[in-house]
């Protein structure tokens, strides 16, 4: 379903040339659960950035259902990133101006048309789903660390996309609060939705279907 | 719900920072309105007073100049072709024209030439009630007739004739009385005598013939220029004059009023929007990880363009409502404490408050331009992710 082409990405800065991909190649099938591992600067966050459409590659193929979404213009790139692919970051990212109910249905508030009431009731579903029904009026700053992240993963899920991205998504959490976020990301595997997350903890790594491990901008 | 809730959220939730902006804002606009409110209507009091001061437009008959001479002799200008004008044609005609509303008066004159004790005299018929609003500036010794035989003596006259107020004299075989003697006021007017219009014309010409007709225009707002095209239209057989340098002259002053208060709200304006451009700004630089959220979640450029507007948009419509009407309040305190409305009022005016609001609306979205384009430029990669 998704693919990943020879990958390359270089960055320069102040005229230093730094490479953190070289003909990086990954497969992730149908409701499966892929975790990227590595030490810092081996370029797991870049890959994870480049296959969300979150950045450019220099060079190679991101397939998605057979299409190269590197070649899509921005308004096909808006419409993938509303409709098929979810991204969860380390931090949550919440408007602290908006309840967590709004924070929820903000992929729905892109136009001048209302949030439609079936989209209300996703995201009522969504934050019963990360175990905070209750909680929908509440605004960021009234939740806890745990509580936040959670909004944020049903910011994802509310959209029903196919591939979910997670970028060290417990990596701001305790470990509680983080076996949690990990059982609610295996539930959603199991419900049939592709993951890509990375990270660094091993633990929560070898819970994915496939770990693949990063090294100097290569997958070994 | 929609994306109109998160300018309206983040306007709220930040209300401090956009009081201050609306309150900057409002004052810019308070004292814009206000400025040109008090300067709209001192200028046309200023230009009302300055009316007193005589006449700018002279409407005369048609006439031929020839220069004779012969054989070295010069027999000095002709006239000819000559007529005299219509005193009510002219007033009707002048009064139908489009910028009516401009004329302040319209004075004729009926010049003849007569003699008073064996001495020539100019006598000048003219219609009192007119000429008192076109030479505002006269001073008498005595008063103004009330009835048709009284006459005003020019200072120079009086003292050739030796004459002085209460006293009579024989005018074209009519005896009329002077009621006053104009103080010297160094112009023409001290030499003749100034009669009733309907005496002269009755004892020195025809009824309803003038020679020429002084009309006094208000210019504020628009060019001499039309209102003398527009006369000439109306009364085509006719040569209408501007007296450019008295036009000139009054209207200096009053531009001079205008000009400056344009100038002080063109500053504040551009204050005002340089406020507004700064902190659009300084919200797009604390809100960018917001900005990079809502791009990877599918948000179009024109999107969150539209967001950083709608807040702009906003802050306008509120400053330019709370503006206009602080302005209008403020003006009608100014005008009261100056005491300087006089001649002129001020009138609430729903179409300028709607005028005003729209402009304020779109200079604020104007300003807030650069940071909403700064804002949907910014790509999600930029704003979120730490490589």
């Amino acid at each position: 379903m998704l693919e990943a082409k020879n990958i390359t990405k270089t960055f320069h800065s102040e005229g230093v040339e730094t490479r953190a991909l070289a003909d990086v190649d990954l497969t992730v099938n149908r409701g499966e659960f892929v975790s990227i591992v590595g030490r810092s600067g081996s370029g797991k966050t870049t890959f994870l950035n480049i296959l969300s459409t979150l950045l450019a590659p220099n060079s190679g193929e991101i397939l998605y259902n057979g299409e190269d979404v590197t070649t899509f213009s921005a308004a096909r790139l808006n419409q993938l990133r509303q409709k098929d692919f979810s991204v969860v970051f380390q931090f949550h990212y919440l408007l602290p101006y908006l309840s967590a109910r709004e924070n929820v249905l903000l992929p729905y508030m892109k136009g001048l048309a209302p949030v439609s009431k079936e989209a209300k009731l996703r995201a009522d579903a969504c934050l019963e789903r990360v175990g905070l029904s209750g909680k929908g009026s509440k605004i960021p700053g009234h939740l806890s660390g745990g509580e936040q992240q959670r909004v944020a993963i049903a910011r994802a899920l509310v959209k029903e996309s196919t591939v979910l991205f997670a970028d060290e998504p417990t990596g701001n959490l305790d470990k509680g609060t983080g076996d949690s976020v990990m059982e609610l990301l295996a539930d959603l595997k199991n419900d049939g939705l592709s993951i890509v997350m990375v990270t660094h903890d091993t633990e929560y790594a070898n819970r994915a279907d496939r770990v693949i491990q990063m090294a100097d901008g290569h997958v070994i | 719900m929609n994306i109109l809730t998160i300018p309206l959220r983040n306007t709220r939730k930040k209300w401090v920072k956009t009081l201050l902006l609306l309150v900057v804002f409002t004052l810019g606009v308070t004292s814009i309105v206000s400025l040109n409110y008090v300067s709209s209507v001192v200028g046309e009091s200023l230009e009302k007073k300055l009316t007193a001061y005589g006449a700018n437009i002279l409407v005369m008959p048609k006439s031929e100049k020839l220069t004779v001479s012969y054989g070295g002799f010069s027999m000095g200008d002709m006239l000819l072709g000559v007529t005299d004008l219509s005193e009510s044609e002219v007033a009707t005609q002048v009064a139908s024209i489009e910028l009516a509303e401009r004329i302040a008066v319209i004075a004729p004159k009926l010049i003849a030439m007569t003699q008073v004790n064996d001495t020539a005299v100019g006598v000048v018929g003219v219609r009192w009630d007119k000429e008192k609003i076109l030479k505002g500036y006269w001073a008498l010794n005595g008063d103004y007739p009330t009835t048709k035989s009284g006459v005003v003596v020019g200072s120079k006259a009086a003292a050739r004739l030796d004459l002085s107020p209460g006293e009579t004299l024989d005018l074209g075989g009519k005896v009329v009385n002077v009621t006053g003697v104009l103080l010297p006021t160094g112009s023409d007017d001290d030499s003749v005598i100034f009669a009733d219009m309907d005496f002269a014309q009755a004892n020195f010409g025809t009824p309803d013939r003038v020679n020429f007709v002084e009309v006094a225009a208000l210019c504020a707002g628009c060019p001499i220029e039309d209102i003398v095209q527009q006369i000439q239209k109306a009364l085509p057989n006719t040569e209408i004059q501007a007296l450019q340098s008295i036009v000139k002259q009054r209207m200096y002053s009053v531009n001079f009023v205008k000009q400056l208060i344009l100038t002080v709200s063109v500053i504040i304006l551009f204050i005002a929007c340089c406020m507004v451009g700064v902190t659009m700004l300084s919200s797009v630089n604390e809100r960018i990880k917001e900005i990079g959220l809502m791009r990877s979640l599918g948000f179009s450029r024109k999107g969150i363009f539209g967001i950083f507007c709608f807040e702009a948009m906003l802050i306008g419509i509120v400053a330019g409502l709370i503006g206009y009407l602080s302005g209008y309040a403020l003006s009608l305190k100014v005008l009261e404490i100056l005491d300087m409305a006089e001649g002129a009022t001020l009138t609430f005016n729903g179409g300028d408050l709607a005028l005003t609001c729209l402009f304020i609306v779109c200079v604020s979205v104007l300003s807030a331009f650069f940071p909403a384009w700064k804002a949907s430029s910014i790509e999600p990669s930029e704003a979120l992710i730490s490589l």
